[in-house]
């Protein structure tokens, strides 16, 4: 009854029906840009918007494929051969690539699958395109997945990303156990989803400005004397704004989910849902289909939400109105918008990676790790439970601010 | 049912807004007269249980607040002076809010809603937006909320401030309803609304109780010490300067006067029954004065 009660106070407000329509519309417009902006090209040009998914998607169809050394090695004579016929291959000063139908048609369809083929073999710090595939030297193999094995392995000594010996066995376990060989697909729309989760931090800020007055509004509107003398106003109506709160945040943080990824979904169509993220990069340790990994990231924000959310109402209880909330609470969310990392090593990136703005950004192949004693946490673990420790801490710590407020005149 | 107050004090800084006050409460109305600042409203609120006494405890049959917990508010019914509003809640929203807030249980909260809302005559409002009531309204809101528990102690903080007259008459009539049998602390500055339901007087200065007495004794003190006159408009004004005047009644050329004085101010003064109004003013001139000034 009062959850019901303390809900619709929520939903009754002006400015909570203001903010979310704002932040809904915000949400479809930011999301919906990858779809409006979205173009292909072919021999005829340039293809945009629904025509030119279309078109792409008719491409990949041809691509559904098992990566395997032999399909590999195919490949890459393919591309070996067609570089081996002068009339195929043009010279822009720097670098050959493929012309004509060399390119348009063998070459340009697949062209992300030849890039990721060709970016196995690169170093860690370089990208390599397609046209850096008939420098391989294929006579005793192509040996694609120990390649990329020994990419990671390079990538994890290298001193600059300072891990321990724990942490690189920590990582290299968990590259060991991503299944090869890949299977290949179209994954565009899940791209697009995983590319765009920092967006949905007008999400959590809409939800947590919504979530601002609920102790505080008490106290401006000065209904908190007769709440906080009422049989149940310093016990289960505490409680009952808490779950509201939390009922509210994790509503209109599935609406905003829907709104934000239904439109690249219906545009792009699921595609790719069981594909291994390593079809988008090969280092990537974690062992996550497309699917897996959203989800597994939609978690740690989740959890972000809810510690926001804890946080917002511990001010809430603490300070007189919802403005002085939003004052702390607006600088804590975005201040770390404005700090790029340097690195993945150190104090102020392993910090700024657990920051609510860049916790909330997968970070899926940067092998960012914290240790603590033996035990290693790899960034998604270390951010789920530094926020659900948060939550947990803040809760009663707001209940307890509005259990104790006083009446002052 | 006891309400005993022992020793509470309230300290804000060097500032001391309630002095050590004891008193014992059994069922009736008090009136609590006060002027501004005189530390009703935090003493109230300390038996509310929103503000912390800084020493002193308060105790209900004995067992202090902190003992009973939830028992003790299940007894408190409250309508504070300054009383906020969820404006986009319906009366019955807000009282079936307030309910569920209090502990009632859901057929007995829309029983009483429907009952209290019928006494203060907003049943044919009911289902509108707080938002859309006159002051008046509000404050009848306010009052059947403070009694949807049927509380046996039901504290009142300037419950007819802002209201006209007539709301104030219709006010009072509520209050006497719903006081039978309970502990009624009715805090007000405006001296005719108590004189009207109180069955003893709390005066309070500077944090202090000045005088605790039953409404029919509390004029005692300054029996004696009231006198009306008539005067030229000359003496009239040397008077007001001169004496604590209660009233003024200007009558062709002369003004009927009504001042407390210990003694007579003239001869031809004439000693007259003491009202609330005069020992308030007895007590409380030299305040209102100042306040005045400012």
């Amino acid at each position: 009854m009062l959850v019901k009660y303390e809900f619709l106070k929520i939903l009754r407000r002006k400015s909570t029906l203001i903010v979310m329509a704002v932040s809904l519309i915000l949400t479809a417009f930011l999301f919906g840009l990858p779809v409006l902006q979205y173009q292909t090209y072919n021999q005829d040009g340039v293809i945009k918007g629904a025509a030119g998914i279309d078109y792409e998607k008719e491409q990949y169809a041809k691509l559904s494929v098992s990566l395997s050394e032999e399909y590999i090695t195919e490949t890459i004579k393919e591309i070996q051969e067609l570089f081996q016929n002068p009339a195929n291959v043009g010279y822009d000063g720097n670098e050959q690539f493929l012309i004509g139908d060399a390119y348009w048609n063998k070459t340009a369809p697949r062209e992300k699958l030849l890039n990721l083929i060709a970016n196995a073999y690169s170093r860690p710090d370089e990208t390599l395109g397609y046209n850096n595939l008939p420098d391989l030297d294929m006579t005793e193999g192509v040996f694609f997945y120990q390649t990329i094995n020994e990419k990671v392995e390079t990538i994890l000594d290298n001193p600059s990303r300072g891990l321990s010996r724990e942490q690189k066995r920590y990582w290299s376990a968990m590259a060991d156990s991503v299944d090869t060989p890949l299977q290949y697909g179209y994954y565009e729309g899940w791209e697009v989803m995983i590319s765009s989760f920092e967006l949905l931090m007008i999400a959590l800020l809409a939800i947590c400005i919504v979530i601002a007055p609920v102790f505080s509004g008490e106290y401006q509107a000065g209904t908190d004397a007769v709440i906080l003398s009422g049989r149940y106003g310093k016990t289960k109506l505490i409680t009952a704004k808490i779950t509201a709160s939390l009922l509210f945040g994790t509503a209109a943080f599935a609406l905003h989910i829907v709104v934000a990824w239904g439109l690249p979904l219906a545009a792009f169509g699921a595609d790719g849902w069981n594909l291994p993220l390593q079809v988008a990069n090969t280092t990537i340790p974690y062992p996550f289909t497309f699917l897996q990994a959203v989800l597994v990231n939609i978690g740690v924000m989740y959890l972000v939400l809810l510690a926001m959310i804890g946080l917002t109402l511990l001010l809430s209880a603490k300070m007189k109105s919802p403005y002085l909330v939003l004052i702390v609470l607006v600088p804590i969310l975005f201040i770390p918008m404005f700090l790029t990392p340097n690195g993945t090593t150190g104090l102020y990136n392993l910090t700024l990676f657990l920051l609510p703005y860049r916790a909330v950004m997968p970070e899926f192949g940067k092998y960012i790790s914290y240790q603590f004693g033996g035990v290693v946490l790899d960034v998604l673990t270390a951010r789920a439970v530094l926020y659900a420790l948060l939550t947990v801490i803040m809760l009663p710590l707001a209940r307890l601010g509005f259990k104790r407020h006083q009446k002052e005149l | 049912m006891e309400l005993q107050l022992q020793n509470l004090r309230k300290q804000y800084g060097s500032k001391c807004a309630v002095r050590n006050v004891s008193v014992s409460l059994v069922p009736g109305v008090y009136g609590l007269l006060g002027a501004n600042g005189a530390g009703k409203t935090t003493l109230m609120r300390m038996i509310c249980g929103i503000l912390k006494p800084t020493s002193g405890s308060i105790r209900l049959n004995g067992k202090t607040m902190e003992e009973l917990g939830e028992r003790y508010y299940a007894h408190l019914g409250y309508m504070p002076q300054d009383f906020g509003f969820y404006p986009d809640f319906t009366a019955r929203e807000f009282m079936m809010y307030m309910a569920a807030v209090k502990g009632l249980e859901k057929k007995k909260a829309e029983r009483r809603t429907e009952d209290l809302l019928y006494m203060v005559n907003l049943s044919d409002i009911a289902d509108k937006k707080i938002k859309s009531y006159s002051g008046g309204m509000k404050q009848r809101l306010g009052i059947a909320q403070a009694e949807l528990n049927n509380p046996s102690i039901l504290i009142l903080d300037e419950p007819t401030a802002g209201l006209d007259p007539k709301e104030r008459v219709r006010f009072r009539n509520i209050i006497s309803d719903f006081a039978k049998e309970k502990i009624v602390i009715l805090s007000t500055h405006i001296v005719s609304d108590v004189s009207y339901i109180a069955d003893t007087i709390l005066m309070m200065k500077q944090g202090r109780f000045l005088l605790q007495e039953r409404m029919t004794d509390v004029t005692d003190s300054i029996r004696g010490k009231v006198w009306e006159l008539f005067v030229d408009e000359k003496t009239a004004a040397k008077y007001s300067k001169d004496f604590a005047v209660v009233n003024l009644h200007h009558e062709n050329n002369m003004v009927r006067m009504r001042m407390i004085n210990e003694t007579a101010p003239r001869k031809d003064a004439e000693a007259v029954e003491p009202s609330l109004e005069d020992l308030f003013l007895y007590y409380f001139g030299e305040e209102t004065e100042k306040r005045e000034e400012m």
